[in-house]
């Protein structure tokens, strides 16, 4: 057996290395099912609108009684829109352009739209927002000049209506997404004075929870509004699309609330997001306080074992020894039993994981790999390893004279 | 010397106005050592004669490296030994300078031929066979295996002789070497280390308080 190690584990107390196997394996597994439990959780927000960053918020002034009396105006002025792009928070700001013609759709509930067989059909009305804000990648949201299929967004919500609300009470079949894509709409597009009207088809492309909205690419809108509307000028937005650096700034909520205007759609996925962060944030700062004590222990534990082997470090140095044969035994040590709180942390982030995984997919969430926390835990570990190593070389050097 | 080639070897070692700290506000009596200019050549023996409080520890501490609190110059083949850094020093322990020091540092918790293989691990140095005549010669022999810190400070002395042979040397600094030894064991640890500095050509510097090795023709200096 190795002398030098034979020397030099001499007075290594086992219940001190136990005491930081235990409390850094404690500390790296609150870090690790912290940070685990952030990246499987955020994919239940995150699927949402895949063809929306979350970073985009939709903008709309509050409605009440003085704009429905009158007066108030809803829209967005020019000096509004200045001020809103001024804010530091904001990236981007896109304005909502508008149908200035009426539309009617009407769907086939069997058979072809207008041959006969039963049908619904309804007032419907076309919004638009700049390209660039919406992120379909498959060119299925695209209109081109001569086109006459039209590719829609429409909220969530209009089918939830129509699913849980009125296919109930008239006694109509309930629709899914897919099926609703597949159906097509006839859309007539009627001018303001009723003189003008153009016949298109349009299908559902995509939903949306942010919009309450009906979508349609922005050159369609114009084309429509140039050879619909009654050629005055472009009405003023009374909706907004913002880009944001950070979707959870209270600077934003501020900003919002003084002004009077509100967030439309879904606004729980950026704040649940939001608290999702700050409760992991929360969970990872416990872990990281006691991993830091943790490794404090160990530190410590080290530099007392060294100080009561000082004579031999001495010695072995006398003898010509070289300070990192000498040390060599030490880094074993803590080397062997960070690696071991890093491996076993792992573990009991997997055996934590089983717990919520399956209510997690229950809930529509898609777990993401262990990769991010095996490369966190592995990071810290080694962190750990070196600082104690310098830790104690320093000491062995020390121990020189 | 930083690093060595194997073939370096340490030809002298000069002190050049010497004096320890502690004698600096002193008035010291006429010293061979102390203040003056001395050379010790490698081949060549020494026995440093003082009484006691001189500082012939302090100078053999200062040689290996272990102190560094003197006024004055110390030299290793013309290199000052204050330039050298923990790497040179350390080198010089298993290559160059083999030191017995008055207080032996063993390792009382390992046996006698594990304190011996602890330095001879180190170096690969001395075969075998030889500690095991170095044991008999000494009258140790049975005393392998009884931790260190069980043997009498005269068994304790002949350990250590052993174990500071047990590399190569250019000069093999002894602090009272047999101070615990009878006149018998005196003439045998000289002859082995005379032996072993021959087959080295090694330089000896032993310092002793009346008590001397029993080198012959050895150069003799007073602190």
């Amino acid at each position: 057996m190795d002398l030098v190690f034979k020397l030099l584990r001499k007075n290594t107390s086992p219940t001190r290395l136990a005491g930081f196997l235990v409390s850094n394996l404690i500390g790296l597994a609150i870090i690790g099912a912290g940070l685990q439990f952030y990246l499987d959780a955020r994919s239940i927000w995150q699927r949402e609108d895949s063809f929306l960053k979350s970073d985009y918020l939709a903008i709309n002034k509050i409605i009440d009684a003085s704009h429905t009396l009158g007066g108030a105006s809803a829209e967005f002025s020019q000096a509004e829109i200045a001020d809103l792009r001024n804010q530091p928070w904001v990236k981007r700001v896109g304005a909502f352009s508008r149908a200035a013609f009426g539309v009617h759709a009407a769907v086939a509930l069997d058979g072809a739209p207008g041959a006969g067989g039963r049908s619904m059909s309804t007032a419907m009305f076309f919004e638009a927002v700049p390209e660039g804000f919406l992120d379909v990648a498959d060119g299925s949201f695209t209109w081109q000049e001569g086109d006459t299929d039209v590719p829609l967004i429409i909220s969530k919500d209009y089918l939830a209506l129509y699913n849980f609300g009125f296919a109930n009470s008239a006694g109509l079949p309930k629709l899914s997404e897919s099926l609703i894509s597949g159906i097509p709409l006839r859309l007539d597009l009627i001018s303001e004075d009723g003189s003008r009207r153009e016949r298109l088809t349009g299908h559902v492309a995509g939903y949306s929870n942010r919009f309450n909205t009906i979508l349609v690419p922005e050159n369609f809108l114009r084309r429509m509004n140039e050879t619909l509307g009654s050629g005055g000028t472009e009405p003023a937005p009374s909706r907004l699309i913002v880009d944001v650096s950070s979707p959870g700034d209270t600077a934003i909520a501020r900003y919002l609330k003084e002004k009077g205007w509100e967030v439309a759609g879904d606004k729980s996925a950026a704040s649940a997001t939001y608290m999702l962060k700050v409760v992991s944030g929360i969970v990872m700062a416990i872990g990281s306080v006691i991993t830091v004590l943790s490794v404090l222990i160990l530190l410590l534990s080290m530099s007392l074992l060294m100080e009561k082997n000082r004579r031999q470090l001495h010695s072995l140095l006398m003898l010509g020894y070289k300070i990192r044969t000498v040390a060599r035994p030490y880094w074993r040590i803590t080397a062997i039993m960070s690696l071991a709180a890093g491996a076993l942390a792992f573990v009991a982030v997997v055996l934590l994981r089983l717990y919520y995984l399956q209510p997690l997919r229950g809930m529509g969430g898609a777990p993401s790999g262990l990769w991010g926390t095996a490369g966190l835990l592995l990071l810290l570990t080694v962190i750990v390893i070196l600082l104690n190593c310098v830790s104690i070389t320093r000491r062995v050097r020390g121990a020189w004279r | 010397m930083n690093p060595t080639p194997n073939d370096y070897r340490l030809r002298a070692i000069e002190l050049d106005d010497m004096l320890p700290e502690v004698f600096v506000n002193e008035s010291i009596p006429h010293s061979e050592v102390w203040m003056t200019h001395l050379r010790f050549d490698r081949g060549r023996h020494y026995l440093i004669e003082a009484p006691s409080g001189g500082g012939k520890s302090s100078l053999m501490a200062y040689i290996f490296g272990n102190r560094c609190d003197y006024r004055g110059t110390l030299r290793f083949n013309n290199r000052d030994a204050r330039e050298l850094h923990t790497d040179n020093w350390q080198q010089l322990r298993r290559r160059h300078l083999a030191y017995l020091p008055q207080d032996l540092d063993l390792f009382p918790e390992l046996t006698a031929i594990e304190n011996i293989r602890l330095k001879n691990d180190l170096t690969g140095h001395v075969p075998e066979e030889r500690i095991d005549e170095w044991l008999n010669r000494l009258g140790i022999a049975s005393r392998r295996d009884t931790p260190a810190g069980r043997m009498s400070i005269g068994q304790q002395q002949r350990l250590a002789i052993i174990r500071a042979l047990c590399m190569p040397f250019d000069f093999i600094l002894l602090d009272e070497p047999v101070s615990h030894l009878d006149s018998t064991n005196n003439r045998i640890a000289a002859e082995i280390i005379a032996e072993e500095a021959t087959r080295q050509g090694a330089g000896v510097i032993s310092t002793s308080v009346g008590n001397p090795l029993l080198l012959h023709s050895a150069i003799n200096v007073r602190l």
